[in-house]
């Protein structure tokens, strides 16, 4: 391992990286204030959504007995594993227990030519990098190929994710243009559309035959053992819905304890994240769908180890990266440098708590600015741990002594011992104060300052200021004699100023119009678009849609549309998934107003599939089934009784090159909704 | 008149009496009578930061030690050192149940210069006069700290003559971060660099501050780069006449 101080000169002198990340921190970081503006009362939210944290890694052995029994009683197969080897262990014996053999054919025409190799096809899931899953599944001969645009671009060069959320921020388009054009045979292009389409259907072939998908999990629940996932580009939802095993790979710690709980954090993970008012999927994963296994793995690597230290806070982190996009030093050293799966100021503070104090330098560079602890979503106080890590307090297993390294320096260690010798006593203090002064005049006799040599540190940029020949404390009698008694004025009554609370102004409920309104103008502004429909007519209006598509067969869920219409229309309709069709047509089951998002659910008809595998999604939406936001759909029976549900906001889309926006990266690259003025 | 305590810090104290000598100025013009502690030396921040705990405490008892002694309000011309002392010292001794609540008691006392005079006092206009433009930098523990902006924004609003222009991206560090400053210097660099081109780009002279860390952070950038523009404790601008 190079020294950190090397990797961080490296990265400095990479101009590439330089600009790309500086674009990162600003528009991330603009991106996430805006959103936050569009949430009422987030400051509160975000207290609440610490309180929820604090809770449950407070009483974390009892919620997780309660989200593993809901998640079993699910159907879903639960596996503890204390360690990465562990995790990697139980995997593989999943992956031998498996058929091998795709038993969902109309969806696998490629899965006879690829012999008796397994694929796996991967989610993003930071906690598969924590424990090195990649390198082990393909030593045990497993093909395992990333399908989040970013993974997968890193996952062809070699790397590791740069980024927690975005893991190729530090590449540019023509990074991305050379590795496509040598890995996958395209003609070299800078054009992103181009790049992301050749991805798209590289990876289709990888899930529609994947034997197995692999993903993370962004939060389980504890009161109904879901397992909430949240993407954009259709990615998270192929790999939990189309191979026949499912399994899911999970921090121990990443559990809230209802959906009420879980209504509130994606209230404040996508704005975090990405600057999202909600992200395009939010899927609520209950049990396994038919013919389907799904896995469940827990993983506490160290976890527990961390809630018995100093650092315990850092396990209310919900993994949404804008302490990264937020810190100056992240945005001079992007990922890498920090040679861990975790970077910026979370990842310098859990590194040292999961991988031990070789670790502990990284917690040095920072300058404790608390833009960190700003931009967190559940307020976690980074600079006080950091702080920690300096001084050593990280969780230590019983055969180790007690950490006795704070990452400094041995000449910034040296000048702090001695100065804080010094400070211990006022005598030594003024002396040293005197010396200092007529040290630094001595130096630099003609000048205010003192030119210091580089090794300083100091000297590296800056010249250091010369020590008043006379301090304060020698100055302040002189002081009282001069001013005293001059110009006084008679002090008003001391007060407390109160700090007036910005009362903000309680909405009332919006009107059904309002919140269609809403609705469309929110589905609007991520991509989306509305087709206002009557239910007399909707048949007819879908026809006419699809004709001027040049569609003439679609997937369609039972009891949507009518059939003999469609049929006398010439459409022919499937009640089947099948990757070939253009055109899904589901019905949704709500609306949320203030995101513009959609509701659907696991069913007949395959709706799940209809609404992820073709290039068009049509939902049918009646206006009276508009609710407010995500909260309200949380009390939705269905949402518990379904076997998955995923809330759907606009069209799937990527930013990972470059953060240019690219709509239709897996999932639908369109998303209509026929919008029916009636009470269904 | 009430009494005042002055915990001068000692940045301030080595490297800007002046600036001390401008706040007891006016601390005693809106009739206070200042006190400073002559035993007071550093609140021990520079070691706590750096994880050096077992030398940051001695320092931090021998403060409490030093203001226990004393009575009335504790005034600190830095964001930063008023941060150590309310926030920093519950972190410090959050195991020690003798010397917690001595320092919650201290810790209650203290405030930030400007917190002291808008919040406290209710002034927000000391009658200074300052002709030209200026430009304030949002010191890191001021803002996020101490939660303090508001009031020495206020402060220099009603600097007569005063023209205030915003300073580009101010709440970004401007690198210094106390030892930081010396162990990554590459990244302190960078960071000082981006905040001289943001003061270039107020074009302004005049670059004020509420912590004499950033001052002679910024100035020690700005003098090793042959710029002429100067940095400035609040307590200086608002004395000016």
């Amino acid at each position: 391992m190079t020294d950190f101080r090397t990797r961080i000169r490296a990265s400095l002198a990479n101009e590439a990286l330089q600009i790309a990340l500086d674009a990162n921190a600003e528009r991330r970081t603009n991106g996430r204030i805006a959103a936050f503006e569009s949430l009422p009362n987030w400051q509160e939210k975000r207290q609440q959504a610490h309180a929820i944290r604090a809770d449950v890694i407070e009483h974390l052995e009892e919620y997780l007995e309660q989200f593993v029994d809901r998640a079993e009683r699910n159907g879903i197969v639960v596996h503890r594993a204390k360690d990465g080897a562990e995790a990697v262990k139980i995997i593989l014996e999943i992956v031998k227990a498996s058929p091998q053999s795709n038993t969902k054919d109309s969806l696998v025409p490629l899965s006879a030519l690829r012999g008796k190799e397994v694929l796996i096809a991967k989610s993003k899931s930071m906690v598969s990098e924590e424990i090195d899953l990649n390198p082990a599944l393909e030593a045990a001969g497993i093909r395992v190929v990333e399908t989040d645009l970013g993974e997968y671009i890193v996952q062809l060069r070699k790397e590791r994710p740069a980024h927690i959320v975005t893991p190729a921020v530090h590449l540019r388009r023509s990074d991305v243009g050379q590795l496509f054009h040598e890995k996958l045979g395209i003609p070299y292009t800078e054009d992103i559309p181009t790049l992301t389409d050749t991805a798209r259907q590289v990876l289709r072939d990888v899930f529609l035959t994947a034997d197995i998908g692999i993903s993370g999990v962004n939060f389980g629940v504890a009161e109904t053992g879901t397992l909430c996932l949240v993407t954009n580009e259709g990615n998270g939802r192929m790999v939990t819905t189309l191979p026949p095993i499912h399994i899911a790979l999970m921090g121990m710690e990443r559990l809230v304890r209802d959906l009420d709980d879980l209504a509130l954090m994606l209230s404040l993970l996508p704005r975090a994240a990405t600057g999202q008012k909600l992200s395009v999927y939010t899927q609520l994963i209950h049990a396994p769908l038919p013919g389907q296994q799904r896995h469940l793995v827990l993983l506490d690597n160290g976890r527990t180890g961390i809630r018995n230290s100093p650092l315990k806070e850092s396990l209310y982190c919900i993994r949404c990266g804008a302490c990264l996009n937020a810190c100056p030093v992240f945005r001079e050293l992007g990922g890498h440098a920090y040679n861990s799966p975790y970077s910026g100021p979370i990842g310098s503070v859990i590194s040292a708590g999961f991988f031990g104090p070789d670790f502990i330098p990284l917690a040095q560079a920072s300058s404790l600015c608390g833009a960190c602890r700003e931009a967190c979503p559940v307020d976690i106080d980074l600079p006080k741990l950091l702080t920690r890590v300096r001084a050593g307090q990280i969780p230590v297993s019983s055969s180790q002594s007690p950490v006795n390294s704070s990452g400094l320096s041995r000449l910034g260690r040296l000048f702090l011992q001695m100065y804080s010798r010094f400070a211990r006593s006022p005598r030594l203090f003024a002396v040293s104060q005197r010396l200092a002064a007529l040290g630094t005049r001595l130096l630099s006799p003609f000048s205010d300052y003192v030119p210091l040599p580089a090794f300083t540190g100091w000297g590296y940029s800056k010249d250091l200021p010369r020590f008043a020949g006379k301090p304060f404390r020698a100055r302040f009698h002189r002081a009282e004699a001069n001013s005293n008694g001059r110009n006084s004025v008679i002090l008003s009554e001391a007060k407390d100023l109160e700090d007036k609370n910005e009362d903000s102004s309680v909405a009332a409920l919006p009107q059904s119009d309002t919140r269609t309104a809403q609705f469309i103008e929110e589905l609007t502004k991520v991509n989306g678009n509305v087709i206002r429909a009557n239910r007399v007519n909707l048949t007819g209006q879908v026809i006419d849609f699809l004709k001027s598509r040049g569609v003439d067969s679609i997937h369609l869920e039972p009891d949507v549309l009518d059939e003999i219409t469609l049929q006398e229309a010439g459409i022919t309709v499937s009640d089947a998934p099948d990757a070939g069709l253009r055109v899904g047509v589901t019905k949704a089951i709500c609306g949320l107003a203030d995101t513009g998002s959609i509701l659907i659910a696991d069913g007949a008809g395959d709706p799940l599939q209809a609404s992820l595998l073709p290039r068009i999604h049509i939902a049918v939406l009646c206006t009276p089934d508009i609710l407010p936001s995500l909260a309200d759909a949380m009390a939705l029976p269905i949402v518990r009784q379904c076997k998955s549900a995923v809330v759907i906001t606009g069209p799937s889309r990527t930013a990972d090159i470059e953060m240019s926006l690219t709509i239709g990266m897996h999932g639908p690259g369109e998303l209509i909704v026929f919008l029916v003025h009636t009470i269904c | 008149m009430p009494t005042v305590q002055l915990f001068i810090t000692c940045l301030v104290d080595s490297f800007y009496p002046q600036t001390g000598e401008a706040i007891v100025s006016i601390l005693r013009r809106l009739g206070l009578t200042v006190n400073f502690p002559h035993d007071q030396t550093c609140c021990g921040q520079p070691p706590f930061n750096a994880g050096l705990r077992a030398e940051a405490r001695p320092l931090a008892e021998h403060t409490l030690r030093v203001f226990e002694a004393t009575e009335g309000d504790i005034i600190i011309p830095s964001g930063s050192c008023a941060h150590m002392i309310k926030h920093g010292y519950q972190e410090l001794f959050r195991d020690n149940p003798v010397w917690l609540p001595r320092a919650q008691a201290v810790g209650k006392r203290v405030y930030e210069f400007t917190e002291y005079l808008v919040d406290r006092l209710g002034v927000t206009d000391l009658g200074a006069r300052w002709d030209g433009i200026l430009t304030y930098h949002s010191s890191c523990h001021t803002l996020r700290g101490m939660h303090i902006d508001r009031q020495p924004r206020l402060l220099l609003a009603n600097v007569r003559g005063a023209q205030i222009v915003e300073l580009p991206q101010v709440e970004e560090c401007c690198g210094f971060g106390g030892i930081f400053s010396m162990e990554h210097p590459e990244l302190s660099a960078e960071w000082l660099k981006r905040k001289i081109s943001n003061l270039e780009a107020t074009r302004s002279p005049t670059l004020v501050v509420t912590e004499a860390g950033c001052l002679m952070h910024i100035t020690g950038g700005l003098h090793r780069q042959r710029k002429k523009q100067r940095v400035i404790h609040i307590a200086e601008v608002l004395n000016h006449k």
